[in-house]
């Protein structure tokens, strides 16, 4: 199963966080701090598979079987972020980093040429797209039609439209849902 | 972006060069900076919010305030905590959720929210579904199973989940796997239960891995909803997207109960073959993997199905699954020959041999080296058959596949490939201290590129030259050393020829060891001390261990192990082995120390050796070093004034000696670490003892000199032990471990702790131990300057930090020496000019000798029988894999046979894991393999068939038993009764099935495949339609 699914920017400062299995604030803050030294040190030309940090090196068992505990943390950088996604052995690595992109398709759609801003102020709409894909730590859907329809249906078409007028509205924010967009 | 292609052939995926991507940050940010000024932030509350009422910020107020309070963010966080605290607990939804939202997002940033957790509820129970969600994200974000206001959240969340409306249904669903506990779980599935059989697809798959969730906690839930997930799993007209994701649960499942499973095996063997779904496929494939160990048969129904992918495939992900499943379900390494057997594993070597080669990627040489690595165990030689491109991957830029090939070399190296591997490592290792900054100081030294670096067939590695100059992190410098100890130590030394060039590795190795700076980093995470130590001391330490271990059990190389190990522990050479600054060998000198006092007749030059020892830079050691210094300092004392002779100075000579050495021993005597305070305490005073005695005008060397303290150390030789031979010591049977001396010991202690001193007695005590007669000099006196004894200096070891090169003799002409100084050691067999050298080849190669030498044999084999008994067993493998040693390489004693072969060496393998301790992240699935939860519902209709049958019988019986007035009748009941039970696990129809090979050939696949798509797109449009409703 899938463990965990972080982004970050090339800063390290965390865009997105969740954890499938419960961890306290303080341990996450600093797995994430881990991994993130971890994948600044990699060169692009490097592949895609991190060792464990030693967070998660202490209990990981040696043997090669499957187990609960997570092995295997599957990365990838696009332009400014970098997503991770930390899983069992019961998940392929290559199909890893095709969900990776995947998820990132889906935020493309959601966002119409997504940039890390949108993702930073829609950040409730990535979750929502993430929801749509993983549930559980158990991969739900892969398709991104699907995927798409799932959020569409919860808000609409206001995330993309949230971010693009947090961004650029000129005229105060009387005329913005700022992220309330219930109001 | 990057564009390199996924891994699978898609057949949903668009291609990924049609998308746009535009990250433009910087820009975007200046657009929101630029407007900071004319929106002032009062202004933001709009027309809604009563003016003077509290100014409130939008989560969009806070990230900008937050980009805007660069270097004082914290203070700014604490102030918008305080305000989300306020608002938080306003009757205003509205304002209420926006709280929250900045809470959720601050939680982000590590900034705790676990004290909202009742407003997170509150925003849960909005009636708004964009409140609610928010309340739900807060719920995943920051609810812990400890949070305490879940109870209260459980009717609400059966409300939620029997809600008409889809998206607000979704939210519990995807909600519950982050917040559930048993007590949750037990009064939520019924209603989840129920979500089982809902129209929309959407709902039904995300049930089922809510189920999931709720099994690992309440495996209860398991046992109800099995079924209902099975017929979703079994049905044909199923959402294909339920199917996937039932496949994933049970791939999760899979491996746990693989038992249970195994009765569906022809489902997902239809699934696989038809579905073409590589998502699925792979899925399936990895519960294949678990699922193969269980039924033999199925690996047959595979293999060909399997190939076939293999070979079609243009999905990279799903042609390396088939070839890791075959891998890891075993199927290579069946008993019965099968041609086609030979025919997969060559077919997946050569895959994988492609994966390295023709790709660029290095995403695929790095799962093919892992695969490589799972094969290596059970196939050595047909991976070694690639040691070609496995050698070039320890180049690579890329420290994972470096790791990778380095385990992979670890796991394939035989004799004749160790040297020109390990050469390659060390290699790279100097090429990394060159480049790295700390070497910087010392250039001079590293240029010894070779010491002892000939191959078996003298050919030097040029490797080194090809390798772009890569900075290598000192982690995987750590690594490599450890590997490369691994790789030679591997079956006590089996695979070392030259124990000589090992040795010689081993103090270039010392000398390349990576600065320890960077290593404390990941240190400060592990939490035991014990752990910190360990992690740390453990690259030096190793090699320490591995020239001590060289040096006990290889006696032909003995000498050469001592000299090595004295020209490590020579201070003069200390600052050229550890550069200054950074004392990572310091743990090196520990057993080495040891070598030096153990085999001190070897020394070259004893009088600096000792001289080095108790050098008073030394109190400076840590204590674990310092121990071992103690111990050997004696033992070369010995050796120094024994072999200076009884001459006219010899008293003289020994008095200073000996003076020089209390000094030291002085300076340690109140050294903070008990252990090697009394083991200074206890030779200080042997030695005072030996002064006294020692008079300048005897002529004769004192009893105490002479005899006693020689015969400390002298006697039996030490041979290694294994670690389990202690445990099988039988213990004595008049021995009671466990009886207390003393039943009221802690009575006794009280009476102690009552009873005071009386102010005499006080004062005794405080006199004994403030006052004594003799006030031991302060250690920082300084030493009598001597004029250091002179030796000679022709070590070898010593010559390479001076002298890079070796002369081209030396190896030569010491492998002469060392002939002829073992050519009478029952231990050392001489090198024969036939390759054969095994043990009996004298014996039966009449050339070797004008006659048979009739007292070599016997001596040899009675070796092996009488002096170590027990080491035949163990040392069985050994012997015969190293066939053409020329060193005997002493095993580990014990008793009777070893279960588990033990190594000194293992001990001090890297972050060995700590056993029982769970990892982070991990979920708890143990509960799902302690209780037999899917084995009643399988048998379900058999169990009732079977104790309807127990039933009648049972009836019978009693009719019989009336009539015949039989006493018997209870015992045969029960015996009936586990009749009855034993029908618990027939062999369901389905396995039957299976065996009769009703799997549904792949010629039929796209007929299915065709109706499936048409099927598939009409569920897609119906899942669209009542998504835009």
């Amino acid at each position: 199963m899938i463990n965990a699914v972080l982004v970050f920017n090339n800063n390290g400062q965390p865009r997105l966080t969740k954890f499938y299995t419960t961890l306290d604030t303080q341990t996450q803050q600093s797995l994430i701090a881990q991994i993130y030294h971890l994948v600044a040190q990699r060169p692009s030309s490097a592949c895609n598979f991190l060792p464990l940090p030693p967070l998660l090196s202490q209990g990981a068992a040696s043997s090669t079987g499957p187990s609960d505990a997570p092995t295997q943390i599957t990365y990838r950088t696009y332009a400014t972020l970098s997503f991770i996604m930390i899983s069992t052995s019961t998940e392929s690595p290559l199909a890893l980093i095709d969900l990776i992109q995947v998820f990132v398709e889906a935020l493309d759609r959601m966002f119409e040429n997504v940039c890390e801003l949108d993702l930073i102020f829609g950040y409730e709409t990535m979750h929502a797209v993430l929801s749509e894909m993983i549930v559980g730590g158990v991969v739900v859907e892969t398709n991104i039609e699907r995927i798409i329809a799932g959020v569409r249906s919860q808000e609409g078409t206001s995330g993309k439209r949230k971010a693009v007028q947090a961004a650029s509205a000129s005229l105060g924010r009387g005329a913005m849902p700022g992220l309330g967009a219930w109001r | 972006m990057r564009s390199r292609d996924p891994y699978r052939s898609s057949h949903q995926l668009p291609t990924y060069s049609a998308l746009r991507w535009y990250w433009v940050e910087h820009a975007a940010w200046d657009v929101i900076d630029s407007q900071r000024d004319p929106i002032p932030e009062s202004g933001s509350t709009g027309g809604r919010r009563a003016a003077g009422t509290m100014f409130e910020k939008s989560l969009y107020d806070l990230i900008k305030g937050l980009r805007n309070h660069k270097g004082g963010e914290d203070e700014y966080v604490q102030d918008c905590l305080r305000e989300c605290k306020a608002e938080i607990k306003s009757q205003d939804m509205d304002k209420k959720a926006t709280a929250l939202l900045k809470l959720i997002y601050l939680e982000m940033f590590g900034y705790d929210m676990s004290w909202a957790s009742f407003h997170v509820l509150e925003v849960m129970s909005s009636s708004k579904y964009l409140q609610k969600r928010v309340g739900y994200l807060g719920a995943v974000q920051s609810f812990r199973p400890d949070t305490e206001v879940l109870m209260l959240a459980t009717n609400m969340l059966k409300k939620d989940i029997v809600s008409p409306s889809i998206p607000s249904l979704s939210l519990p669903l995807v909600t519950l796997p982050h917040i559930i506990t048993p007590s949750l779980a037990m009064s939520l599935l019924p209603d989840i239960l129920s979500r089982l059989s809902h129209s929309n697809a959407v709902v039904r798959k995300k049930t089922i891995v809510c189920l999931y969730r709720l099994a690992l906690v309440y495996p209860e839930a398991l046992k109800l909803a099995w079924p209902k997930i099975k017929d979703r799993l079994m049905d044909d007209q199923e959402d294909s997207s339920v199917t996937t994701a039932a496949i994933n649960v049970v791939c999760e499942l899979g491996w746990r109960r693989p038992h249970d499973f195994l009765p569906l095996a022809p489902r997902f063997f239809e699934l696989l073959v038809d579905s073409g779904n590589n998502w699925m496929a792979i899925k399936i494939i990895k519960l294949f993997a678990t699922l193969t160990p269980l039924e033999p048969r199925l690996t047959r129904k595979l293999l060909r199905p399997l190939m076939n992918i293999i070979e079609t495939t243009t999905a990279m992900s799903l042609l390396y699954e088939c070839i890791n499943g075959i891998i890891q379900g075993g199927i290579l390494d069946g008993e019965d020959n099968l041609q086609e057997r030979d025919d997969v594993a060559t077919l997946c070597v050569g895959k994988l041999r492609g994966m390295i080669v023709m790709d660029s990627d290095p995403n695929l040489k790095y799962v093919a080296l892992l695969a490589l690595n799972r094969i290596v165990t059970t196939h050595p030689m047909l991976v070694s058959m690639q040691q070609d491109v496995i050698m070039d991957c320890l180049d690579d830029a890329d420290i994972s596949i470096r790791l990778q090939a380095l385990e992979l070399a670890a796991g394939m190296v035989a004799s004749d490939t160790l040297q020109p591997v390990v050469n390659r490592l060390l290699d790279q290792l100097r090429l990394a201290t060159l480049s790295s900054p700390i070497s910087g100081s010392e250039p001079e030294v590293f240029p010894s590129a070779q010491f002892e670096t000939e191959d078996t067939e003298g050919r030097k590695t040029s490797g080194s030259s090809t390798i772009a100059l890569v900075v290598l992190p000192n982690d995987y410098r750590g690594e490599v050393v450890h590997r490369i100890l691994d790789i030679c130590s591997q079956n006590n030394y089996s695979e070392v020829v030259d124990f000589e060039w090992y040795l010689g590795t081993l103090v270039q190795l010392v000398r390349l060891l990576p600065p320890s700076e960077t290593e404390e980093h990941w240190i400060q995470s592990s939490s035991t001390q014990e752990a910190t130590l360990h992690s740390k001391t453990s690259v030096a330490f190793r090699i320490g261990s591995e020239i001590r271990n060289v040096a006990v059990r290889v006696k032909g190389v003995r000498l050469e192990a001592t000299r090595a190990a004295e020209s490590l522990i020579l201070i003069d050479n200390r600052s050229t082995f550890f550069p200054a600054g950074c004392n990572v060998g310091n743990d090196v000198l520990g057993p080495i120390s040891w070598v030096v006092g153990e085999y001190a007749d070897d020394l070259l030059s004893p009088g600096q050796t000792l001289q080095s020892l108790i050098d008073l830079s030394n109190v400076s050691l840590p204590a674990k070093t310092l121990q071992l210094f103690l111990q050997a300092i004696p033992k070369v004392f010995v050796r120094v004034y024994r072999s200076n002779g009884l001459g006219d100075s010899w008293s003289s000579e020994t008095s200073l000696l000996l003076a020089r050495v209390v000094g030291f021993l002085e300076a340690l005597a109140a050294h903070p670490d008990l252990d090697v305070q009394e083991r200074a305490i206890e030779f200080l005073e042997l030695l005072r003892l030996s002064a006294e005695a020692l008079h300048p005008d005897t002529r004769e060397m004192p009893f105490l000199l002479a005899s006693v303290l020689p015969g400390l150390f002298m006697g039996l030789e030490l041979n290694p032990v294994a670690t389990s031979a202690q445990k099988k010591v039988v213990l004595p049977p008049t021995l009671h471990l466990d009886v207390a001396f003393n039943e009221d010991l802690l009575g006794l202690f009280h009476t102690l702790d009552n009873s005071h001193f009386d102010g005499s007695q006080y004062d005794a005590l405080q006199d004994f131990y403030y006052y004594p007669g003799l006030d031991p000099p302060p250690p920082s006196k300084p030493f009598p300057s001597l004029a250091p004894i002179e030796m000679p200096f022709e070590s070898s070891y010593q010559n390479i930090l001076t002298d890079s090169s070796d002369p081209p003799g030396a190896t030569e002409r010491r492998k002469v020496e060392r002939r002829e100084r073992y050519k009478d050691d029952p231990f050392y067999i001489a090198p024969l000019e036939s390759s054969s050298g095994a043990l009996m080849s004298p014996l039966l190669n009449p050339a070797s000798g004008d006659a048979l030498d009739v007292d070599s044999i016997p001596i040899v084999d009675l070796k092996l029988e009488d002096g170590q008994s027990g080491r035949l067993e163990q040392d069985a493998s050994g012997v015969r894999r190293g066939r053409s040693k020329k060193m005997e390489v002493t095993a580990d004693e014990t008793f009777g046979i070893e279960e588990t072969p033990p190594h000194d060496s293992l001990a001090c393998l890297p972050g060995g894991p700590t056993g029982s301790k769970r990892s982070l992240l991990q979920v708890d699935s143990s509960g799902l393999g302690r209780e037999a939860v899917l084995a009643e519902d399988d048998g379900e209709v058999e169990m009732r068939k079977a104790m309807q049958n127990v039933e009648q019988m049972r009836l019978r019986m009693q009719r019989a038993s009336e009539r015949i007035q039989l006493q018997g009748t209870p015992a045969e009941g029960t015996l009936v009764k586990k009749k009855g039970k034993k029908k618990h696990t027939p062999v369901p129809p389905q396995a039957v099935g299976l065996a009769a090979g009703d799997y549904l050939q792949p010629a039929e696949t796209k007929k299915r495949k065709k109706k499936q798509k048409k099927q598939k797109q009409q569920k897609e449009d119906s899942v669209e339609l009542s998504g835009e409703q």
